[in-house]
């Protein structure tokens, strides 16, 4: 069942198409990355998802029903969209004391969402005072205040230090293993691949894919490498059979759209001797700029 | 919506802003009331200010109540436009997503820190104006009743001025040019537009709001009757309101 609908939804803001008919689901108690490069359309996608904007067309629901029309929106969603959405001089406990309030959510959840973010003993601190680091946790903080099923996280790795983001990803899986919905979109591929079950790739306000992790690494992109001394010969002989191959080395070539498998035997019947043979997976981050067509640049800040 | 007044209410107290507003309203309440009473009863050439032993000279003291209802003005508009400032009005709409609920519940906070501003105003210019009295020995020549009379006033002044700039700072989202926007229009258009067409004085918000706290408007037209001055207000800080639930409210928070 799916806990997040995006059907056809589109939002345009004057001429610019920032997200073009765009369609995915996420089912319920997955974690799903949501990836792209700058100026995809992720945050206004995920602002549409929570009613923060309004779409030009299509629909974007959570368990089936609009944002707007959740009776009791942040008990069923929680969202971190800013690291910068506080009150400078107001304390790390009373901001969240404020969203508790809001929600009609007991107030001895607020020390809970502290403790779960480790921020009990800067609870009584301004907001004003804290790090980037610190203002990420009290973002998850008051996302996880209603205790959600489903939550929104857009990239929250931003101003972790290498230690938080482990700890981030040891939360969110651990949610995950609770149950929790995660849709999180984020920059740092490498930490998205070894966190979510699943992508939703978005490039220009399209959809580019939605994929296992897995499928995507392993099925989509799969690469053998081969060393013989005969490399032009079998170079040949596997452009005949439609393998696209290219020579890294006088003696290695590197083919895609053929198993290990059949290049042995194809390699075999041509009396050709291999040295070597190794299929070499590709990682996301080498999927997601070859699906985005991105530099480097723009994706990794 | 008794939940999200009382959300709104606690933001208010759970920052300094509130405090340092009503701080500053008693403070420049004070220093004007003080310069008015220490002036009563002096002569500017052929002009002779009012001593304090009568009651035009008592009644300028009592009613200078004007700088502390524009700051409740302008604290109405940093109530609304503060959530942009901050970019706190993202989790504001996350937890409520029904946003006339939040502005009608702003509105009210609106009332209660401008009643609260006004009130903490009439105090101090009732405190000041009474201690010169008492000081000089002079009769009092306003009634206890009347004094009331201004500071309750005041106090509904400060209420409705307040929630006039909730619906201000929720036009405007942009809290520098809402409060400028607030102090220029109660200490520059309406004098101006006052001082030219004396018989409009009355019907201008901010001044009408004056006279509910006992002041005279500018070039000696008849205030309108409380009741009138009440409506008047009142119902332009519902115009302005509906105008932004209507427009601004709606917009994307991006």
């Amino acid at each position: 069942m799916a806990a997040i609908e995006i059907r056809d939804l589109t939002k345009r803001f004057g001429a610019l198409v920032a997200v073009d008919h765009l369609s995915f689901d996420v089912e319920a108690g997955t974690v799903v990355g949501f990836l792209g490069p700058n100026g995809a359309g992720k945050t206004t996608t995920l602002r549409m998802l929570l009613g923060l904007v309004t779409p030009s067309s299509g629909t974007a629901t959570i368990n089936s029903h609009r944002y707007v029309d959740l009776p009791t929106p942040t008990r069923v969603v929680g969202a971190v969209l800013e690291s910068s959405n506080f009150h400078p001089g107001r304390t790390a406990r009373n901001h969240l004391r404020v969203a508790a309030l809001a929600a009609g959510i007991e107030r001895s959840r607020v020390d809970v969402a502290l403790d779960v973010v480790e921020l009990t003993r800067d609870a009584d601190r301004r907001v004003g005072g804290f790090s980037l680091g610190m203002r990420q946790r009290l973002g998850l903080a008051t996302a996880l205040l209603g205790d959600p099923g489903v939550l929104i996280l857009d990239e929250p790795a931003n101003g972790l230090d290498p230690e938080g983001v482990r700890w981030l990803r040891t939360l969110l899986r651990g949610l995950a293993e609770e149950g929790t919905t995660v849709l999180v979109s984020s920059h740092i591929l490498a930490e998205v691949a070894q966190t979510v079950d699943s992508v939703v790739i978005l490039d220009r306000g399209h959809l580019v894919t939605q994929s296992s992790v897995a499928d995507l690494t392993n099925h989509r992109d799969q690469v053998v490498r081969i060393v013989t001394p005969r490399a032009a010969e079998l170079r040949v002989a596997l452009l005949a059979e439609k393998a696209t191959v290219r020579k890294t080395a006088p003696d290695t070539l590197q083919v895609s759209g053929a198993t290990g498998e059949q290049i042995g035997l194809l390699a075999a019947g041509l009396g050709v001797p291999i040295f070597e043979s190794s299929t070499v997976t590709s990682n996301l981050e080498d999927v997601f700029f070859q699906l985005t067509h991105s530099e480097a640049t723009e994706v990794v800040r | 919506m008794t939940r999200l007044i009382r959300t709104e209410l606690f933001k208010l107290t759970s920052t300094r802003s509130y405090a340092g507003m009503v701080a500053a309203a008693g403070g420049i309440t004070a220093l004007v009331t003080i310069l008015t009473a220490s002036r009563a009863g002096s002569h500017h050439g052929h002009m002779v200010v009012p001593p304090l032993y009568t009651f035009n000279g008592l009644h300028d003291v009592l009613t200078r109540t004007g700088p502390a209802l524009i700051l409740a003005m302008v604290f109405g508009a940093v109530i609304a436009s503060g959530e942009f400032r901050f970019g706190t009005a993202t989790g504001t709409y996350l937890a409520t997503p029904k946003r006339t609920r939040v502005l009608a519940a702003k509105s009210v906070a609106g009332l209660v820190s401008g009643a609260t501003i006004g009130g903490i105003g009439a105090a101090v210019a009732t405190t000041v104006g009474l201690a010169f009295v008492h000081a000089h020995g002079y009769p009092t020549m306003i009634s206890g009743i009347s004094m009331t009379r201004y500071a309750l006033g005041c106090v509904l002044a400060g209420a409705l001025l307040g929630a006039a700039g909730v619906a201000v700072g929720s036009l405007i989202r942009s809290q520098l040019v809402a409060s400028v926007s607030l102090f220029a229009f109660g200490f520059v258009v309406e004098e101006i537009i006052g001082g030219l067409y004396n018989g409009a004085a009355p019907y201008l918000p901010f001044t009408a709001a004056t006279t509910l706290a006992g002041a005279h408007p500018v070039g000696g037209v008849a205030a309108l009757p409380f009741a009138a001055a009440t409506a008047l207000v009142a119902a332009v800080a519902v115009a302005i309101a509906v105008l932004a639930s209507r427009t601004t409210v709606r917009q994307d928070i991006t």
